[in-house]
C-alpha cells in the first residue's frame, strides 16, 4: 500500500515530477558521458604510452637512469634467453641510449639518442608507424638517423640532410659522428618528440664502445593485467637490475590519470549537488502542499516511521525513474561515439597534442566507475529525502488538520 | 453501561506566551458506550479543540482523559499514534480521504496499518460499504465522489478499525441538507443497530435534533448537558422540522 501510494503521489504533479526525472536523466547522462570521454582519453593515452613510448616494462642497470652514464649496461644475452621463456611476454627490444648534442650548420639541440634494432622496435614501439616522411632506418646504412618533425622544423632539417651527433662514450671520451636523415617521424606527443632521435643500435654501440650489452630492454606484454605479475617475476630473477613498469617510467601519465579521476569526481559531485537541490525542493513543496493530508494520516494512526518511509519512497521513485533513462541514453551515445570518435581538432589540437593526446576522442563506457556513480545517485536521493521526510514527521496532527 | 471516555478537569490554552486563548476550560465529560452525543456551540467555542483532546490529537495543559480506563495524556507520542489507530475513529469536516487512494483503499488502509489479514479486510470492507450504501462506488477515487459520499466513506473508514468510539468534527458542515440528513441517518443506524458510540460537533439544528445527548460549549466551558429523545427519521409525506 505504501509503495502504491508513493507511486501515485509522485504522479500527482506530473509536470513537476517529470522535470525532476528528466533532470536526473540528463544529469546522469552528462555525468556518464563526461566520464566516458575521460575514460576514452585516458585509456588511449595509456595505450599510446605503452605501445609507442615506454612499453609495459623496462629493464635497466639500477644506476643507469640516474644520469644516463653509458657504462651502466645490462647483459643482453642473459636477459634475452630468460625473457623468451615467459609466455606473458609478447615482444621485447634492446636499446642503447646516449645523451648528446645534435649540431647542424645552423645550430645545436640537446637530444636523447636511442639505438634500436628496427625489427624488434617495430613490435615494441611501432616505430614504423611513426615515420611520416622518408624511410625507416636501414641496418645496412650505418649513419642513418630518424628525427622528429618538430626537431626537423626547429633545426631546418629535411630528409637527406646531414648532421653531427656528439656524446661521451663509456670511457668518458667525447665522440662525435656524422649522420644523414633517412626519415622524419611524428607522434602525438610533441614535447617528447623534440628530444628523441633514433639510430641503428649497432652504430651507436660501436661509437660508445659497447659489446653484447645494452642499456634498456623494453618489454611488451600480451595483456595489461599481467603487468605486476611479470614485473615481480623478472625482478626476482634479476635482482641485480631494476625492472620498472610504465607507471614508474611515465609517472606523468599515472599522475594525469589520477588527476582526471579527481576531475571526474568533482564533476559528478557538482551534478549530484544540483540534482539534490532540485529533489529536495520538489519534495519539500510536495510535503508542504500535503500538510493536511499527512496530518490526517498521522491522526488516523499512521506512525512516523511509515510516514517517513512514504516520503522516502516517493523521493526514491522520483529520482530512480530517471536513472535507467539517463543510463540508456549515455550507453547508446557512448557506443555511437566510440565508433565514430569525436573530433576536437577544430578547437584544441595544439593544446591536446602538447599533453600527448590525439585530436580524436573515442569515449568508452565507464564500467569501472559506473557502480559508484549509481551508488552516488542512490545516496543523493536518500540524503535529499531526509529533510522533506523529517519535515513530514514533524507535523502535528492537530495543527496540520486545521489548515 | 461501560464508560468509554472519562475526562476530568481538562484545560487547553493556546499561545500561552503571547496572547493566551483559553480554548477549553476545566471540562469534565463522561461518555458511555452506545451514546449518540452532539457537541454544540458557536464558532470558536472550543468544539474542535475538545474533540482533538479527546481523540489524542492534542495534549491538554491540565487534566486527565481516560479512554477505556487508560489515561491518554500520559502516552508517549508514538504510543498515542498507535492508540488512535486501534481505539478511536475519526471523521473530519472535509477532505477526509486520501485523494490518490480509491474509496476502498482508503478504508483498507486503516486495517492494513493494524496488520489485519487480507480475508478479514476484504470481508469487513465489503460490509462497511453495504452499510453506507456505496458498494458500487468502492473503486472510485474521492475526486469522483460527491461531498456526501466522501463523508460516508469517511464514516466507513472510521469504523474499519473497530474503535471504542467515533469522533466527528462538524461532519455535515460542508454538505447540502439532503446529504447531511443521509449521513446522519447512516450514523444513527450504526449507533442503534451496532451500538457504535458517536460524539460529533455541529451547529446545525437539524443535526442536533438527531442526538440523544447534547453538550453545549460556551467559551470553552460546558454550559449545558442534556439528554433528549431524538427526533425520529422523517416519515414519508411529513416534512422534516426545522
Ligand atoms: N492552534 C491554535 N492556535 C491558537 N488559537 C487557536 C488554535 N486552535 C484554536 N484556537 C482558538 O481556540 C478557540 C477555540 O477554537 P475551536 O476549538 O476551533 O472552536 P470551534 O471548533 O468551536 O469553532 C478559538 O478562539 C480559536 O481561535
Ligand atoms: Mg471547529
Amino acid at each position: 500500500m505504501n509503495l502504491k501510494m508513493a507511486w501515485r503521489n509522485v504522479w500527482r504533479n506530473k509536470t513537476r515530477s517529470l522535470i525532476i526525472m528528466i533532470s536526473v536523466a540528463i544529469g546522469l547522462f552528462a555525468g556518464l558521458f563526461v566520464l566516458g570521454l575521460y575514460e576514452g582519453m585516458m585509456s588511449e593515452r595509456v595505450r599510446t604510452v605503452i605501445d609507442t613510448e615506454v612499453a609495459h616494462l623496462q629493464v635497466h642497470h639500477p644506476e643507469f637512469k640516474k644520469d644516463y652514464d653509458p657504462k651502466f649496461t645490462i647483459d643482453e644475452n642473459l636477459l634475452e634467453n630468460e625473457l623468451k621463456k615467459i609466455p606473458e611476454i609478447k615482444a621485447f627490444s634492446n636499446r642503447v641510449l646516449a645523451q648528446g648534442m645534435l649540431a647542424t650548420t645552423t645550430g645545436t639541440s640537446g637530444v636523447q639518442i636511442i639505438g634500436i634494432d628496427l625489427e624488434d622496435e617495430k613490435e615494441v614501439s611501432r616505430v614504423d608507424l611513426k615515420v611520416k616522411e622518408g624511410e625507416l632506418l636501414d641496418p645496412g646504412k650505418k649513419n642513418g638517423i630518424l628525427i622528429s618533425k618538430k626537431l626537423a622544423g626547429k633545426m631546418k632539417l629535411k630528409v637527406g640532410s646531414k648532421l653531427v651527433l656528439t656524446f661521451t662514450d663509456i670511457e668518458n671520451t667525447v665522440t662525435s659522428g656524422a649522420f644523414r636523415v633517412t626519415g622524419i617521424y611524428q607522434t602525438i606527443n610533441t614535447p617528447l618528440d623534440e628530444r628523441i632521435v633514433y639510430v641503428n643500435r649497432a652504430t651507436l654501440m660501436d661509437d660508445l664502445g659497447l659489446r653484447e650489452s645494452s642499456h634498456e630492454i623494453a618489454v611488451i606484454l600480451n595483456k595489461d593485467e599481467d603487468l605486476d605479475l611479470v614485473k615481480n617475476g623478472v625482478q626476482a630473477q634479476f635482482p641485480q637490475y631494476s625492472v620498472l613498469t610504465w607507471k614508474e617510467n611515465s609517472p606523468e601519465t599515472e599522475l594525469l590519470v589520477g588527476t582526471i579521476n579527481q576531475y571526474s569526481s568533482i564533476i559528478i559531485g557538482i551534478i549530484m549537488i544540483a540534482l539534490a537541490f532540485g529533489i529536495i525542493n520538489t519534495m519539500l513543496m510536495s510535503v508542504i502542499e500535503r500538510t493536511r493530508e499527512i496530518g490526517m494520516l498521522t491522526a488516523l494512526g499512521m506512525n512516523r516511521k511509515k510516514i517517513f518511509l512514504l516520503i522516502l519512497t516517493e523521493t526514491l521513485i522520483l529520482t530512480l525513474v530517471g536513472v535507467p533513462i539517463g543510463f540508456i541514453c549515455s550507453w547508446f551515445s557512448i557506443l555511437y561515439f566510440s565508433k565514430t570518435g569525436i573530433d576536437i581538432s577544430s578547437f584544441s589540437e595544439e593544446a591536446m597534442s602538447s599533453f600527448g593526446f590525439g585530436s580524436m576522442i573515442y569515449p568508452e563506457f565507464p564500467f569501472a566507475t559506473m557502480d559508484s556513480v549509481l551508488l552516488i545517485v542512490f545516496i543523493t536521493a536518500l540524503i535529499s529525502a531526509l529533510f522533506p521526510s523529517w519535515k513530514a514527521i514533524k507535523l502535528q496532527p492537530a495543527d496540520a488538520l486545521r489548515q | 453501561m461501560k464508560t468509554v471516555i472519562d475526562a476530568h478537569n481538562v484545560s487547553k490554552t493556546f499561545n500561552p506566551d503571547t496572547i493566551p486563548i483559553l480554548a477549553v476550560n476545566n471540562v469534565h465529560l463522561h461518555l458511555e458506550r452506545g451514546e449518540f452525543t452532539a457537541l454544540v456551540g458557536p464558532s470558536g467555542s472550543g468544539k474542535t479543540t475538545l474533540l482533538n483532546l479527546l481523540g489524542g490529537l492534542d495534549k491538554p495543559d491540565k487534566g486527565s482523559i481516560l479512554i477505556n480506563g487508560k489515561d491518554i495524556t500520559q502516552l508517549s507520542p508514538n504510543a498515542l499514534i498507535d492508540f488512535r489507530l486501534h481505539h478511536i475513529g475519526f471523521v473530519f469536516q472535509s477532505f477526509n480521504l486520501i485523494p490518490v487512494l480509491t474509496a476502498r483503499e482508503n478504508v483498507e488502509l486503516i486495517m492494513q496499518l493494524q496488520h489485519k489479514k487480507k480475508e478479514e479486510i476484504d470481508e469487513r470492507v465489503l460490509n462497511l460499504f453495504r452499510e453506507i450504501g456505496m458498494e458500487d462506488k468502492m473503486d472510485t477515487r474521492p475526486a469522483q465522489l460527491s461531498g456526501g459520499q466522501q463523508q460516508r466513506v469517511a464514516v466507513a473508514r472510521a469504523l474499519a478499525s473497530k474503535p471504542q468510539f467515533v469522533l466527528a468534527d462538524e461532519p455535515t458542515a460542508n454538505l447540502d441538507s439532503k446529504s447531511a440528513t443521509n449521513l446522519l441517518d447512516i450514523m444513527a443506524k450504526l449507533n442503534q443497530e451496532e451500538n457504535i458510540t458517536f460524539i460529533f460537533s455541529t451547529h446545525d439544528a437539524r443535526v442536533i435534533e438527531r442526538a440523544r445527548r447534547v453538550i453545549t460549549l460556551v467559551d470553552g466551558q460546558i454550559h449545558s448537558d442534556t439528554a433528549r429523545v431524538p427526533t425520529d427519521l422523517p416519515h414519508e409525506g411529513e416534512k422534516p422540522r426545522n
